[in-house]
């Protein structure tokens, strides 16, 4: 098999058109410190409040309710984890339809701007504790969608993400294996992100505000 | 007043029980309806984990007193029909306030549980609630035609509405049981049970993929975890009217834990296997053989007497 | 399905169908795209009456689809409408040019009712009005839009997303063509 590399029949590439984007010009560019991208330090408690939280946490971990919301074309990958294949209801895992009886999130793929006010209201309904999980690339860096002008590139701008899934989309496989990480994460208490919305809220808003033009939301959406 | 508190204690105790394995049986049917779909299920004491982790959340929100009353009067419903029948025949410690009242203020409890979750749902602002209410209200009116005749038909064949009288009509035997003496009755009341358990093919109330939960949709934490008690408790209540007005009552603890099995795992098998009814086409459903059924029963009673 | 014994004839109904629109409407030249898409370019002031008579008197009866496409160097919106007869298993797309300041045409709602769902998406997407058409302006896929109709070409979907939609550091951008090229060669991949 000839090997191709590269050289062989070089392009005239500096006539064609090219559309870069300017480096240094990206607003509000997250930085480590502000983003949730991490277990947050909270400060250790006396023995006895510590075995209490381990037995609560141990609790929240095995009895997981998913808001049946699918934000985008990675819920297809949701629907043969409650199927007899790769049965999640084996974890605790089951579905709940209303956000009031939901513990955790699934942003499944790509989040347009007009999802994303719904996501927000549903998030901000669900008590806590709660926790997001992002499912694919689009969360993360844009993914098949970057130059679109309808979706967000940077989820957790907008919400605290605890576990992300990289794939497009990933596997149910994958699936299982990131709540085995949001389960282990719970446990251990560092699955926070909940913690983090609360305490930023202004710089959420901030963020949120600058790509939903018609805010209709009212202060926090109990 | 001294001789009420152990009598309290045996009925606290007895409730107790009724509602742990209310759990129990909960979490062997998801696991039941697990292994029949081909798959593994949740483990055993899952509904516990459940209880536990609702009772561990944060916050909650409220929609005022009336919304807070909604589970309350559903469990005290449930509560309350149990306390009123007797578990164990001839056994009065386990007889709860049986003595107190007969069968027909074990009707009006049973759909008091109903008609209070109903007011309290309402309250929660969210529009699926009521639109769960109407469904589960009119489904409700539907299946208490058979039920009610099958009642009739059971009490005039012992002469009273004495739950006590009419466990005692059917002893001396199986045969004597009104599930083999009066059929049709059996048939209709059996019905019956499955609108009232809400399994499918009666679910439309609840249908997670129509309306979400029906009326409990804004319900959450503590209020939820006083539901699921509120229906565990209803539940073993249920089966326990029912063992005692068909199948001769119980004759002792594992008798009941047996009959109470067998009675629920009928209405969990039917409901794995069917899908769902419309709301009209309930009603339909029951007023047409179940009722047949029922006015059968009322007939042949009366025929024989 | 069925034969075509050259590219310049269909020899079965729809064949007439287009024989009959030339000799009614004018000689506008057909491009017979593939076995059953057949493409006519007939002027605006013809678009009611050729595809009533399609939808009246011939097999020709469903929309299909309904799009436009931006010429924007010749300063026109092609408006492309695909019929279908179910009966024939074959399309024809009917397109007519609409200049693009002045961006109006006649609708269609009155021949086909599930019209008004494209005429919705195009006017939102490209800016073309349709008056007469119920739910003309009422928002579709995009909530408080600001910009210019954003399937335009002058609308720069880079230079918006660059400006709204903040990206995580450390992606690197590729330009398409100089990785494909680097990769696969003059052509590309499809050699």
């Amino acid at each position: 098999m000839k090997k191709f590399n590269g050289t062989d029949k070089p392009w005239d590439l500096t006539s064609l058109p090219t559309t870069e984007v300017p480096k240094g010009s990206v607003p509000h560019a997250p930085t480590d410190d502000q983003c949730f991208l991490g277990s947050e330090n909270i400060p250790e408690a006396p023995k006895l409040q510590e075995a209490v939280a381990t037995i609560k946490n141990w609790f929240r971990a095995s009895s997981l309710n998913v808001l049946a919301f699918g934000t985008g074309c990675g819920a297809i990958e949701l629907r043969p984890l409650s199927t007899s294949r790769f049965d999640m209801s084996r974890f605790g895992i089951t579905g709940a339809p209303t956000p009031r009886q939901s513990n955790v999130f699934i942003i499944s793929g790509y989040l347009s701007t007009k999802t994303l006010k719904r996501a927000i209201r549903s998030y901000e309904q669900m008590p806590n504790p709660k926790w997001v999980v992002a499912l694919g690339s689009c969360t993360i860096n844009g993914g098949m969608y970057w130059d679109s002008y309808n979706t967000i590139k940077v989820l957790d701008l907008y919400m605290p993400v605890d576990v992300y899934i990289s794939g497009c989309m990933p596997r149910p496989e994958a699936l299982l294996a990131g709540f085995d990480y949001l389960m282990t994460d719970i446990k251990k208490g560092e699955a926070n992100g909940w913690h983090h919305y609360l305490e930023n809220l202004n710089w959420y808003r901030e963020n949120q505000k600058q790509v939903i033009n018609d805010w209709d939301l009212p202060e926090y959406s109990w | 007043m001294m001789e009420l508190l152990p009598k309290i204690g045996w009925t606290m105790l007895s409730l107790f029980v009724a509602i742990n394995y209310g759990f129990i049986i909960n979490g062997v049917i998801r696991k039941v309806m697990a292994r029949i779909q081909g798959r593994f299920g949740p483990p055993l004491w899952q509904p516990y984990i459940d209880i536990g982790k609702l009772l561990f959340q944060r916050n909650s929100v409220s929609h005022g007193i009336m919304f807070w009353l909604g589970p309350v009067f559903r469990s005290v419903g449930g509560i309350g029909v149990f306390l009123l029948i007797p578990v164990v025949v001839g056994e009065p410690r386990l007889a709860g306030f049986s003595d107190t009242g007969d069968l027909l203020l074990v009707l009006y409890f049973m759909a008091f549980g109903s008609l209070g979750m109903a007011l309290g749902a309402g309250e929660g602002g969210h529009p699926h609630s009521p639109i769960g209410i109407s469904r589960g209200l009119s489904q409700m009116t539907a299946y208490e035609l058979p039920f009610v005749l099958s009642l009739i038909a059971v009490v005039a064949h012992a002469g009273s509405f004495d739950i006590n009288a009419i466990i005692a009509s059917q002893q001396g035997g199986v045969l004597h049981w009104n599930m083999f003496a009066n059929p049709f009755a059996f048939v209709a009341a059996f019905i019956a049970l499955l609108g009232m358990n809400m399994y499918a093919p009666f679910n439309i109330v609840g249908a997670p993929t129509e309306i979400p939960v029906g009326p409990a949709t804004e319900y959450q934490n503590t209020y939820f975890s006083l539901m699921m008690i509120g229906r565990a408790a209803f539940a073993i209540a249920k089966m326990v009217l029912y063992i005692n007005l068909f199948l001769g009552g119980a004759s002792s603890i594992l008798d009941a834990v047996i009959k109470i099995f067998v009675i629920y795992f009928w209405t969990v098998f039917v409901g794995a296997v069917f899908p769902r009814f419309r709301t009209e086409q309930s009603v339909q459903f029951f007023l047409r053989w179940p009722t047949a059924f029922g006015v059968a029963g009322v007939a042949l009673t009366f025929w024989v007497r | 399905m069925f034969k075509i014994n050259d590219k310049t004839q269909w020899d079965d109904g729809s064949g007439q169908v287009i024989d009959e629109l030339k000799a009614r409407f004018g000689d506008h030249p057909v491009h017979f795209q593939r076995d059953d898409l057949a493409r006519v370019q007939i002027p605006q002031k013809d678009l009611l009456p050729v595809l009533s008579w399609l939808r009246g008197d011939t097999p020709f009866v469903q929309l299909t689809h309904m799009t436009a496409i931006d010429w924007m160097e010749e300063g026109e919106f092609e408006l492309v409408y695909l019929v279908t007869a179910p009966t024939l298993l074959t399309s024809l797309m009917i397109c007519i040019r609409v200049d693009r300041e002045k961006a109006q045409a006649e609708t269609v709602f009155n021949l086909w009712l599930h019209a008004e769902t494209y005429e919705q998406e195009i006017n939102e997407m490209f800016g073309i009005d349709f008056p007469g058409s119920p739910r003309q302006g009422v928002p579709f896929i995009l909530e408080a839009w600001k910009d210019i109709p954003p399937m335009r070409r002058d609308f720069d979907t880079v230079e918006y997303c660059a400006r709204t939609h903040p990206e995580r550091p450390g992606r690197e951008h590729q330009d398409t063509r100089k990785y494909v090229g680097r990769k696969f060669g003059e052509k590309g991949f499809l050699k």
